[in-house]
């Protein structure tokens, strides 16, 4: 296995607040890559580095053995990376079929975007009843599924996911994580960040652990004992 | 009986070119939220250019649309580039404020290129008014109609037939998912803010061919009505856009009629503020489409 992606020393900072401190983690081609840690250690902060919505202060993002860092979220879809974003964001007054034509923006081919298309509702059937509906009117989990599309749509080789079970109910997580196995088995590379430790460390065959800024753990979910993830992964280890 | 009809009629058409001032606006407010008060101006520019090529060369009325629509898309990019760009993640204000300094820039170079206050502007038909039953129409006004309603067409297939119409109902949307969706962002802006002031630059002939005369004001004019019939119809929203162009001017005609010329933008104004103040439901929502 080699890395996909490669973060080495990374600062975002907000004004004068860094909220990522040089952040350094790899993520193995073809892996399912999980980042835990409580709120405000800067996950959201660092997905939102990478898709190029924030422009990182300093360090670098190596993908495919270029660095990407700074350039424009389109050039960076461009080059294959697609974030699921927290909270979702799906264009709620447009329809479910025009978020994932939104989604293959940048693909040419009217062909190859309606085969996409038809892959996508075989995936996510219930997203194939819910076709001419306006997003805005979806459930959460609904939202969540048009989300996935719509990033897939882009076909991307990393998949990035901010926190995809916020907000839903057990049974709706748990579909959430069956469809992240299903494309992962599929051959898609995943970067998650999640509150649900659990069903994260399920999942993953590696994850990182961040404290304000910084990368404080790595490892496979053996690692560390479980409860000792969730611990650190809600509270931080500082006040030990 | 006939006097209401008639007035009916010339508020439908003076409501229409207030319709597609309306319709430049709310695309620019949509995609940006952002409100430009160089729109009105830009539209100006626009005019006063065709005016001073049709004064030193003397063109026919196809070459004047044309020059009106190129200069006010022209003006409309320069906005854009010197007011908007810059302030995209800052102060709305501060994008406000620097519109209304390229107001001020317009306005003066209109007045350093063409100093007389008023200039001629050739009618589109120029003869008498054609008649139905009592009832007199312009054949300006007809077109204008005719325009509105092709634009609202041609807008729409825009909107919501092309790959272009959907990156920028994306981005009215959510802006960011927009961007992670792949959609180069600051080219939509670009685009939107030609497209608004093409329409815009095409009501701006019309309105000017239709006075027969352009004078600086006209950019004010424009602001001011584009303005008040996009948030009469609910900030953001094109169908709104259009039918608010078209209650103002009915409101404008009627009153015109039935208080008199004194109490025509009172009337507009008050409306505006009563509306504001009963929180209509149409007014509190900030959808696009």
């Amino acid at each position: 296995m080699s890395a996909l992606l490669e973060i080495r020393d990374l600062v975002t900072a907000y004004g004068k607040i860094e909220a990522l401190k040089g952040v350094t983690l790899e993520v193995q081609q073809e892996s399912i890559t999980c980042l835990l840690g409580p709120n405000g250690a800067g996950k959201t902060t660092l997905m939102m580095s990478i898709a190029g919505i924030l422009k990182p202060r300093q360090g670098a993002i190596q993908f495919g053995g270029e660095n990407i860092a700074g350039r424009p979220p389109h050039a960076i879809v461009a080059k294959g990376i697609a974030l699921v974003p927290e909270n979702r964001l799906v264009f709620p007054t447009m329809t479910v079929l025009e978020n994932l034509q939104a989604g293959a923006y940048q693909q040419g081919d009217k062909k190859t975007i309606a085969e996409d298309i038809d892959r996508m509702f075989v995936r996510f059937p219930r997203l194939k009843e819910r076709i001419e509906q306006q997003a805005g009117t979806l459930s959460g989990g609904e939202q969540q599924m048009l989300a996935v599309a719509r990033a897939l749509m882009s076909r991307p080789k990393l998949l990035l996911m901010d926190e995809p079970s916020l907000g839903l109910a057990p049974l709706v997580v748990e579909e959430i994580f069956r469809i992240v196995t299903d494309l992962h088995r599929d051959g898609t590379t995943i970067f998650l960040v999640e509150q649900n430790a659990h069903m994260a460390l399920k999942v993953a065959q590696h994850f990182y652990l961040m404290e304000q800024g910084k990368v404080s753990f790595s490892g496979t979910p053996g690692a560390l004992a479980e409860d000792e993830v969730i611990r650190r992964a809600y509270l931080g280890s500082s006040k030990t | 009986m006939t006097d209401l009809a008639q007035n009916t009629l010339d508020g439908l058409f003076l409501g229409s070119s207030y319709a597609l001032l309306a319709l430049g606006f709310t695309l620019i407010f949509g995609v940006l939220r952002r409100v430009n008060l160089s729109f009105g101006p830009a539209i100006m520019f626009g005019c006063y250019a065709a005016t001073w090529v049709n004064l030193n060369f003397g063109v026919g009325l196809m070459a004047l649309a044309l020059i009106t629509v190129a200069g006010a898309v022209l003006a409309g990019a320069y906005v854009e580039r010197l007011c908007f760009a810059p302030h995209r993640n800052g102060s709305p204000i501060a994008a406000m404020v620097a519109s209304f300094a390229l107001w001020m820039q317009f306005e003066e170079l209109a007045t350093i290129a063409l100093p007389r206050h008023i200039y001629d502007f050739p009618p589109l038909h120029g003869g008498t008014p054609l008649e139905f039953g009592g009832l007199m129409l312009r054949v300006e006004s007809l077109v204008m109609l005719l325009a509105a309603i092709v634009m609202c067409a041609v807008l729409w297939g825009i909107l919501y037939r092309t790959r272009f119409g959907v990156a920028l109902r994306a981005v009215i949307d959510q802006p960011q998912a927009a961007q992670l969706a792949g959609i180069d962002v600051p080219r939509v802006f670009v685009l939107t803010f030609a497209l608004a002031s093409a329409i815009g630059g095409l009501a701006g002939f019309l309105i000017a061919a239709s006075h027969e005369q352009v004078t600086p004001m006209l950019g004010m004019w424009s602001t001011l009505k584009g303005l008040l019939a996009m948030m009469l119809g609910g900030l953001g929203s094109l169908p709104g856009a259009v039918l608010g162009g078209l209650a103002l001017g009915l409101l404008e005609a009627h009153s015109q009629w039935f208080l008199g010329p004194q109490y025509r933008d009172l009337l507009a104004y008050l409306l505006l503020f009563v509306l504001l103040a009963a929180r209509v439901p149409w007014m509190t929502t900030r959808s696009a489409s």
